[in-house]
């Protein structure tokens, strides 16, 4: 899994490629504790280079939230592929994140 | 070329995440030799993550993250009717299946889609465990 870092004022983009899994998980979830550690929290987390999510990385997801929420900030996500973005519907998380077709839908929306 | 009969592969791996991708990648080569497979990109995660999802809970239940621990995988692909079965074996310990309720999905979890995925995305689910042996088996139908 590779990891990549942009900022756009104060909202911060985390691009992921590869498979979010159990293996890969650990270095995405220690990022995002040291990224929602101070307020504001806001992020996108861009997911167009993800083919596969497993039960971990959602749960790595949710807790990002929380500690977005947690820190006067929000989680957003975007670009999910077809299939990953199936598991958040099946699961109906994509009720409990913002999901964005584009990064740039998923920066501006900060703003509204 | 159409697949004609059954075909199998066996695979033995040491109880590792490193090796999930590995079971993916057997998962997806598998299902190349199926032509005419609709919603194949779809089809072939929902398998590779139902199976990652038994592994990860062997990985972490069965064995409790000892590394001496080994998941032997079989997968058979049979094309009339057209269908997946995958059978993976541990030697850790047991846990009760049927005790483990779905979550509650108007609730925003952190834990306990696991078992819920494996269930929503395979058409059956079975857990048998034996003395010494615990199996899994999952069929999708592919049709």
């Amino acid at each position: 899994m590779n990891m990549e870092i942009r900022s756009f004022g104060d909202i911060t983009v985390l691009a992921l490629s590869g498979r979010f899994d159990k293996n890969t998980a650990p270095s995405v979830a220690t990022w995002l504790t040291e990224a929602t550690s101070t307020p504001p929290a806001n992020l996108v987390v861009n997911l167009a280079e993800v083919n596969f999510v497993d039960s971990t990385a959602l749960a790595t997801l949710v807790q990002a939230l929380k500690r977005c929420q947690q820190q006067q900030g929000n989680l957003h996500l975007c670009s999910l592929q077809r299939q990953v973005l199936m598991i958040f519907e099946l699961t109906r998380l994509d009720k409990a994140f913002n999901i964005f077709v584009d990064e740039n839908h998923a920066i501006q929306s900060f703003a509204v | 070329m159409s697949l004609l009969h059954s075909e199998v592969i066996q695979l033995d791996v040491p109880a590792s995440y490193y090796y999930l991708r590995l079971i993916s990648t057997c998962i997806e080569e598998l299902l190349t030799r199926m032509d005419n497979l609709s919603d194949r990109d779809i089809l072939t995660y929902n398998i590779q993550l139902a199976t990652h999802e038994v592994c990860t809970n062997i990985i972490d239940h069965a064995y409790a993250g000892n590394p001496q621990g080994r998941i032997t995988m079989t997968l058979k692909l049979t094309p009339q009717p057209a269908h997946i079965v995958i059978h993976l074996r541990d030697t850790g310990d047991t846990f009760d299946f049927l005790s483990i309720p779905d979550p509650d999905l108007d609730e925003v979890r952190e834990h306990g889609y696991g078992l819920f995925l494996i269930r929503s995305l395979m058409d059956q689910v079975t857990y048998n465990p034996d003395p010494g042996q615990n199996h899994w088996e999952l069929v999708k139908y592919l049709a």
